[in-house]
């Protein structure tokens, strides 16, 4: 035991020391405690554990994981916004949160000046996705099985997808069951055990797809999705409002300049390196990386919280 | 690959991983030394009064993690090590409860009842040996139920439970913990319904909290380790530390025993004792299979069945049940380590912990990544390689490691481990106390986690001093997020059909008894107050 623990310190005083030798123009003043907004095993979760180990191995900073879940990534915001911004505290979760879920929330106090916005890392491939035991191909099949009377049993993982299944089933002339479960895994887990029959996934569904488990039978985008471009978007279906969003890591609010692009580069060199493991499955899952730094992301974060009114409205007709 | 692949990687996976150091040209894994590092804490946690398995766990796993860091490399050597800390607390459970007539667990509750009478006997020694031979016992069986069977289960659960039967298990799971281990069911659904209402606080569906009172500190609600380890354990130390108080304004000095008679085990005492353990294994082992129920249920229907079977045989000079006899510890060891391997089914397959050492298995996977307890564990892939199936055996070899651990040099440890009971509790209880609240802080890292703690010992206290048992309050805890978000779940799923509980016949099964357990619990403890009483 005692052993065990003389062991940690040893290992991290070798990290903290090595990171002085390392890094040049700005350096963690301790380890960064990097708290993630979703559920293990899920896209942000995956991405935020395979970042920080690259980030480790390059520069030597140490990370310490940590998983604040709940209420669309507000958990994760509510617990970051408080804590020390010199860089020691950032967290991962999507957009989303910073948008909608803070302008459907007023109560929570929080709106996106409380954050400093780091870089994005992906862009969502939002599918609406079924299992292929289900016998659907395509978009019109699921709409024909609901007409036919079937329940049909809609899995989302955050209100504002769950707003714009209601606005697809409205488009169609058809009433989906919407189910709220946690995070992007838990819809995939719900597909494949049987007890949802569709449902919104990022980009996790890409193994599924490719290997003819898993159907993408339209795009929650602007844009078709990479993986299935014959899939139509939600623009094709009648809904003028779409899902597009992006992976994100955020520090506390008033983040110094130098902390700020210090993080933001690295994360956006690792997720950018198609070779490193981070870099790799973002290529695969979600066809690349985007990231959006600086003012750019202020900018955009801003616009989704201003933006958001319209699809709450829209929902709540 | 195939079945036998996928067993033949995990087995590699434990013993050919990353190499510590090389023992006669050996190479020997981190796996493996961690799994005897694991082992041996949990043998000497096990056996020390007022400490057990979950803590030393809990005390563990942050200091693991930042050891071994979150890579999927860390999940073996980590898990292994939690692995070894659950089976040697198995075992070293039951000395507590006989050398000194405290159960270091509720579930050793049973095992006082005749292992302290043998003590008092003089008779120490063969008492614990007879509970070694009926724990490993139990536990082995278990095991290897759990791997014959946790891949088909899985299928089988998944196939049958749809999420209105998830929810209605879960309220049979609940209510059955409430009547059978809470003393009365009364006192049980008010323990079970204090569990629920502390889980509720903070969490929940929507963008602002609730039930937390408008303030930043109940936002986040309760981090599970505060409610487990305050109610159980400093709970558990606050009821202890009055009743020495008290003891000590009546009496004096602890009675000291000399050894009396054979103390070893003879091969026809072993024959007239595997019938109970054959018996109470199986019972143990079902209990444990269901997603949510303890070991303390079962130890307490193996300990009932055993009495009621015992009573017909035995010849007239035996000691009864409650008056110091082995079978009547075989029977309640048996039964309670036989839960532990079938308690990681609904781990396994459902993700649902079936007790406090599970719940650190499966915080362990949730902060390491890379496994996750659930219906995806074991598909097994044919093209390509499943690795969390992978995982799943290298956690089946480190169990029968541990096993083996168990019937050899546990055995050996555990009778001489007598003497590390001999610390005097006004000594050892605030060291506990201590090492709890030092826990907590590490994993939350906040004043308010220690004042929670705090108080829930006082709640788990005041539990103790009316004699409701603090179980299902701790149960309805780790459960009650589940509850709401499968019963949400099947709501919508339904249709928002508030019926969804009693419109599907497994569903309505399961509603019917849960009723029903709570019914004839009552009716019968009722019959028990007036039968005493007449």
């Amino acid at each position: 035991m005692h052993r065990v623990f003389k062991a940690g310190i040893a290992i991290l005083a070798a990290a903290v020391m090595t990171t002085g030798a390392l890094a040049a123009d700005w350096t963690p003043p301790g380890p960064i405690k990097l708290i993630i907004a979703f559920r293990a095993g899920g896209g942000v979760d995956t991405q935020a554990r395979l970042i920080a180990e690259e980030l480790e191995g390059r520069l030597g900073w140490k990370f310490i994981p940590e998983q604040v879940t709940g209420k669309g990534g507000m958990n994760m915001a509510s617990a970051l916004k408080d804590m020390p911004n010199d860089g020691t505290a950032i967290g991962m979760g999507v957009t989303e949160t910073f948008g909608y879920n803070m302008a459907a929330a007023p109560k929570s106090g929080m709106t996106p000046a409380d954050f400093t916005g780091l870089t994005t890392t992906a862009g969502f491939q939002m599918g609406v996705v079924s299992p292929a035991s289900k016998g659907w191909k395509s978009f019109d099949d699921l709409v024909a099985a609901a007409k036919g009377g079937e329940d049909i049993r809609f899995g989302v993982m955050s209100p504002r997808l769950a707003d714009l299944a209601y606005l697809l089933g409205k488009a169609q002339g058809v009433e989906f069951n919407i189910v709220s479960v946690k995070g992007g895994k838990a819809v995939l887990d719900g597909v494949n055990a049987g007890d949802l029959d569709v449902g919104f996934m990022a980009g996790i569904q890409g193994k599924g797809v490719a290997a003819g488990d898993l159907v993408n039978l339209a795009s929650a985008l602007s844009e078709p999705l990479v993986q299935t471009p014959d899939a139509p978007t939600f623009a094709d279906l009648g809904v003028d409002f779409n899902s597009d969003g992006y992976f994100v890591f955020v520090g506390p609010a008033g983040m110094p300049a130098e902390a700020r692009d210090a993080l933001a580069a690295a994360i956006a060199e690792i997720v950018a390196d198609e070779n490193s493991k981070a870099g790799g499955l973002i290529k695969k899952a979600f066809g690349g990386s985007a990231t959006i730094s600086g003012d750019d992301l202020t900018v955009l974060m801003n616009n989704d919280y201003k933006d958001a009114g319209a699809l709450l409205d829209a929902a709540s007709e | 690959m195939g079945t036998l692949d996928y067993i033949w990687s995990g087995v590699l996976a434990v013993f050919l991983g990353p190499e510590l150091f090389s023992l006669f040209g050996l190479p020997v894994s981190v796996t493996l030394v961690m799994i005897f590092a694991g082992f041996f804490l949990g043998i000497a946690v096990g056996a020390t009064p007022g400490l057990a398995g979950p803590i030393a766990m809990a005390i563990s796993l942050p200091i693991l993690i930042s050891v071994f860091g979150y890579t999927p490399d860390a999940l073996l050597p980590v898990m292994g090590f939690l692995i070894g800390v659950m089976k040697g607390a198995t075992i070293g459970g039951a000395v507590p409860a006989i050398l000194f007539n405290t159960p270091g667990t509720p579930d050793a509750y049973m095992t006082t009842l005749d292992g302290y009478p043998m003590t008092r006997k003089g008779q120490a020694r063969k008492a614990l040996r007879v509970a070694h031979l009926s724990s490993v016992s139990g536990d082995t069986f278990s095991d290897i139920v759990l791997i014959v069977c946790a891949p088909f289960l899985a299928l089988l659960v998944e196939g049958y439970l749809d999420l209105p039967e998830k929810t209605a298990l879960l309220i049979l799971s609940l209510s059955f913990i409430a009547a059978v281990v809470g003393g009365s069911p009364a006192k049980g659904l008010i323990s079970t319904g204090l569990g629920l209402l502390v889980a509720f606080v903070g969490t929940g569906e929507d963008f602002y909290p609730r039930l937390s009172l408008g303030g930043p500190v109940l936002a986040q609600g309760f981090p599970l380790a505060t409610a487990i380890l305050g109610v159980l354990i400093v709970g558990a130390v606050f009821k202890e530390l009055a009743d020495i108080w008290r003891e000590k304004r009546i009496s004096g000095e602890l009675t000291t025993i000399e050894d009396s008679g054979d103390q070893k085990l003879g091969f026809r005492e072993i024959r007239r004792l595997m019938p109970h353990i054959g018996r109470s294994a199986v019972i143990g082992t079902a209990i444990g299979a269901l997603p949510g129920i303890g070991s303390t249920l079962a130890a307490t229907i193996g300990y009932t069945v055993g009495k009621a079977r015992y009573q017909k045989t035995k010849s007239a000079d035996d000691p009864d049940f409650g008056k110091g006899a082995p079978e009547g510890i075989a029977a309640t060891e048996a039964a309670n380590s036989s839960v532990s391997g079938a308690n990681l089914i609904p781990v396994l397959s459902l993700g649902i912990p079936g007790n406090a050492a599970a719940v650190f298995l499966i915080l362990a996977a949730d902060s390491i990544g890379g496994f996750n307890p659930g219906p995806s564990v074991f598909r097994f892939t044919r093209d390509a390689v499943n690795p969390e199936l992978v995982i799943a055996f290298g956690l089946f070899t480190a169990m029968f490691i541990a096993n083996i651990l168990n019937w050899t040099i546990g055995g050996v440890f555990m009778r001489s481990m007598g003497i590390m009971t001999r610390i005097p509790k006004q000594i050892l209880l605030p060291t506990v106390l201590l090492l709890t609240l030092t826990a907590i802080y590490v994993q939350e890292t906040r004043m308010d986690a220690i004042w929670f703690t705090l108080g829930f010992g006082v709640l788990g206290y005041a539990m103790r001093a009316v004699a409701m048992s603090p179980l299902p309050f701790v149960i309805a805890f780790i459960l009650g997020g589940k509850l709401e978000e499968s019963a949400r779940q099947a709501f919508a799923a339904t249709g928002g059909d508030p019926y969804f509980l009693f419109t599907h016949p497994i569903a309505a099964l399961f509603m019917a008894l849960s009723v029903g357990v709570i019914v004839l619990t009552a009716r019968n403890s009722r019959a028990k107050a007036s039968g005493a009483t007449t």
